[in-house]
């Protein structure tokens, strides 16, 4: 499928005659190797999953960290090149602090998406004979979720520096079946524990190995505590009602 | 707003020269320096300055006036000097302080007009934008403290409507029906809002005229700085008209009855 | 000119001074659910009175009204950049600064000019999120803080005491099994801000000629309190849409001497 592509994928802004950035399509493709994220949102708060992967039995399964904390009101999933996630989130996180400093209010869960999203073009620019800050896309898609006055509400954003609003949504190496048993289970009146279960029952299909408190990693974000990360103990009590 | 351009822009109490002398006699020595400052001069104090600008609303648009004097101290260096510059079609600029500042001011406009022309979009400068732009510049540059030495009085008539408004080296802004700069704010504003307020919309040019003239030739008895030429801009729908230089009529007789101060005490 | 008496021998320091003083004096009062922010519109130099109209109240948003004064240059300035940070909140967030943001975003503006500051004391009123009428207060590097009510310029000296006196009830007992209230009714508190203004303008030479005063109503205002509002000569009003708050304006003169 690639092979069709000749020269129009060697500079990151340049477009192919069909009108396509390749650079930027192969940094979704990018997204599609990362392990499988889960978001859920209920009108109690937001479910965020990610499957952990233990590659190796010597590997302390604690130091994967695929969730992460933006805001007190905001977190955020990630899957692809989890390590370009740190940037974004960074600047997020930036931007979250900026924003209560300086309007002494929560900022919005757009506002955050849109922020992440304007670093997420930012590649290949560079004024007059300066260095370009950033030589490629980020190859990493992320699931922001978080409550603001509008409610409880989930974001997707990926490498094209697109944002949207989803009630559930999955990415990642599974998230084509993830996606579509989103869509047959998401109902709108669910609670927080049904979208902790969904989730995880989501991520289980799509696994290769057996599920456990170890191999996934759960968070929440709800109006009365914030964002928190599931610690392995509550972790452990959901996979049972699963 | 203190008469003597000097003091404009100095502290209240600030001690003066009550005779405004000094552009020749007491440049400032003392002013504290930074390692830097050797480079850079920044304006501390008009050099050739002109005096009051009065400017008054009539029936059919914006009357105003002032002097042809540019004075050095109190040397009157340069008689024949315009203080009235027409910007565009629709607006009169009228300065008092540093008139090479002015004449700077009036590059810079000339300059804005014919960019404006160039676009060729049908969009024209009118008095309100002239002023505002003005009114930018002018803070800007007080800002960097070094301040472009003038106040100015903006003019103009366009769409149907009178603007007159003012704006100083502070950036400072105001409009009214009667506007005076300089010593005429203390001399001539007084008579200007008794001949004006509440007329604004009956007063014919010709009444308006008058009054200006009556206004010019007080000041021209009272202020020492000032000139018995001067010129009388008219900005009405039909455009801008500024007159050739004029003479005041003044009659000295009255000073002979003068008493209370000077050599008649008695 | 200041014909004061020349030092001889003494060194005098002439450097431009980039700030004046314009006189003027304004004032705001919060209520259970709306507020009243008030100015007069004299603007003058020293002893010369440069207009007898120069606005030093603003509508911000449809529930903010910001009232500046010291130096003039500065709160146009001012209130020009606040008004081009709302629009810009406005594109970046899809809605209006709430006004408890917007008294933040006074604060960090006002304290990013800490070392050349704006020469200019800020009062902000409006409603809360939580439909309660507020007042916010700055000095010109920007402490702030909420209160009740404030007077600045250049008669606060006389006004203040006497809304301490009337809002807070300072140096009053209340009668033996009573207590003051909390906050005032419209129709008192517009009696209030007119009394203050007309007082300021008999004692103080750099107040007079015309009273602004701007009224925010929050939602759900009562009808009987906008016909105390109404009742008064000179309202017109502002508001822009059906089911928000509400805002008036009151025009009115004072005495031109």
């Amino acid at each position: 499928m690639f092979l069709t592509r000749s020269e129009y994928d060697r500079g990151v802004n340049t477009f192919s005659p069909e009108g396509r950035l390749f650079q930027v399509e192969y940094a979704m493709e990018a997204i599609k190797l990362g392990s499988t994220t889960v978001g859920i949102r209920t009108p109690h708060g937001v479910i965020l999953a990610v499957e952990k992967r233990v590659h190796s039995p010597l590997l302390e399964s604690s130091s994967i960290e695929k969730i992460m904390e933006i805001d007190a009101h905001l977190g955020c999933a990630m899957s692809g090149l989890t390590a370009d996630a740190r940037t974004m989130i960074d600047h997020a996180r930036v931007t979250a602090q900026n924003h209560s400093f300086t309007y002494d209010e929560k900022i919005k869960v757009e506002s955050v998406a849109q922020a992440v999203c304007d670093l997420a073009l930012r590649f290949g620019e560079s004024v007059h004979d300066e260095e370009a800050m950033m030589s490629r896309p980020f190859g990493v898609a992320l699931l922001i979720a978080g409550i603001d006055e509008l409610g409880p509400q989930l974001y997707h954003t990926d490498p094209s520096g697109t944002s949207m609003r989803y009630d559930a949504k999955a990415i990642g190496s599974g998230s084509e079946a993830a996606q579509s048993e989103l869509q047959d289970k998401w109902h709108k009146q669910m609670t927080l524990q049904e979208a902790q279960i969904l989730t995880l029952r989501v991520l289980k299909q799509v696994m290769e190995e057996k599920l456990d408190q170890h191999n996934v990693q759960v968070a929440q974000v709800t109006v009365d505590k914030g964002f928190e990360i599931l610690d392995e103990t509550s972790l452990k009590s959901v996979i049972e009602l699963m | 707003m203190d008469h003597h351009p000097t003091n404009w822009g100095r502290p209240r109490n600030d001690t003066v020269d009550p005779y405004g002398t000094y552009p020749i006699h007491q440049r400032p020595t003392n002013v504290p320096k930074d390692a830097f400052a050797a480079g850079i001069q920044h304006t501390q104090q008009p050099i050739v300055t002109g005096t009051s600008v009065l400017g008054i609303k009539f029936k059919d648009g914006i009357m105003m006036a002032a002097d042809n004097l540019a004075s050095y101290g109190s040397l009157a260096r340069f008689r024949d000097i315009q203080r009235l510059h027409p910007v565009g079609e629709h607006t009169v600029l009228g300065a008092g302080g540093d008139m090479s500042d002015f004449q700077y001011i009036q590059g810079i406009l000339d300059e804005l007009m014919i960019d404006e022309f160039a676009a060729g979009d049908g969009h024209t400068l009118g008095p309100a934008e002239v002023h505002n732009y003005l009114s930018e510049l002018m803070y800007a540059r007080r800002s960097k403290m070094n301040p472009l030495w003038n106040s100015l009085l903006v003019g103009g008539f366009k769409d149907g409507k009178r603007f007159l408004a003012y704006v100083d080296l502070l950036g400072t802004t105001y409009s009214a029906s009667t506007l005076a700069t300089g010593y005429g704010s203390h001399i001539a504003q007084p008579l200007l809002r008794r001949a004006v307020e509440g007329r604004e919309d009956t007063l014919t040019e010709d009444e308006a005229r008058k009054i200006l003239e009556q206004s010019m030739q007080v000041l021209f008895y009272r202020d020492a700085r000032s000139l018995d030429q001067y010129q009388i801009a008219t900005i009405t729908a039909k455009g801008v008209n500024i007159s050739e230089s004029r003479k005041l009529e003044t009659s000295w007789s009255f000073a002979e009855g003068i008493r209370g101060y000077g050599a008649q005490t008695q | 000119m200041q014909h004061s008496p020349s030092v001889h021998g003494q060194p005098q320091q002439r450097q431009f001074n980039p700030y004046s003083d314009n006189g003027g004096t304004i004032l705001a009062i919060a209520g259970a659910n709306f507020s009243v922010i008030a100015g007069d519109t004299r603007q003058s130099e020293g002893y010369n009175i440069q207009t007898r109209y120069a606005p030093k109240v603003f509508r911000l948003t449809d529930k903010a009204v910001l009232a500046t004064n010291g130096f003039a240059a500065d709160g146009n300035m001012f209130v020009k950049k606040v008004r081009q940070r709302l629009e810009w909140y406005r594109h970046a967030h899809a809605k209006d600064m709430p006004l408890r943001a917007i008294a933040r975003l006074i604060q960090t503006m006002l304290y990013a000019r800490r070392f050349f500051p704006y020469y200019v004391y800020n009062i902000l009123g409006g409603i809360e999120e939580d439909g309660s009428g507020a007042v916010y207060s700055f000095d010109p590097v920007g402490s702030y803080e909420r209160e009740a009510c404030r007077a600045a310029g250049a008669a606060s000296s006389l006004v203040q005491p006497f809304l301490d006196n009337q809002i807070y009830f300072r140096n009053q007992t209340p009668a033996p099994g009573t207590s003051h209230p909390a906050h005032l009714p419209l129709a008192h508190v517009l009696s209030l801000v007119i009394d203050s203004f007309t007082s300021a303008t008999e004692r103080h030479i750099e107040v007079g000629d015309g009273l602004e005063m701007y009224v925010v109503l929050a939602k759900g205002t009562t009808a009987l309190q906008v016909q105390d509002l109404t009742a008064i000569a000179g309202v017109t009003e502002l508001t822009t849409t059906d089911d928000g708050e509400r805002l008036f304006v009151v025009r009115r003169n004072l005495k031109r001497d």
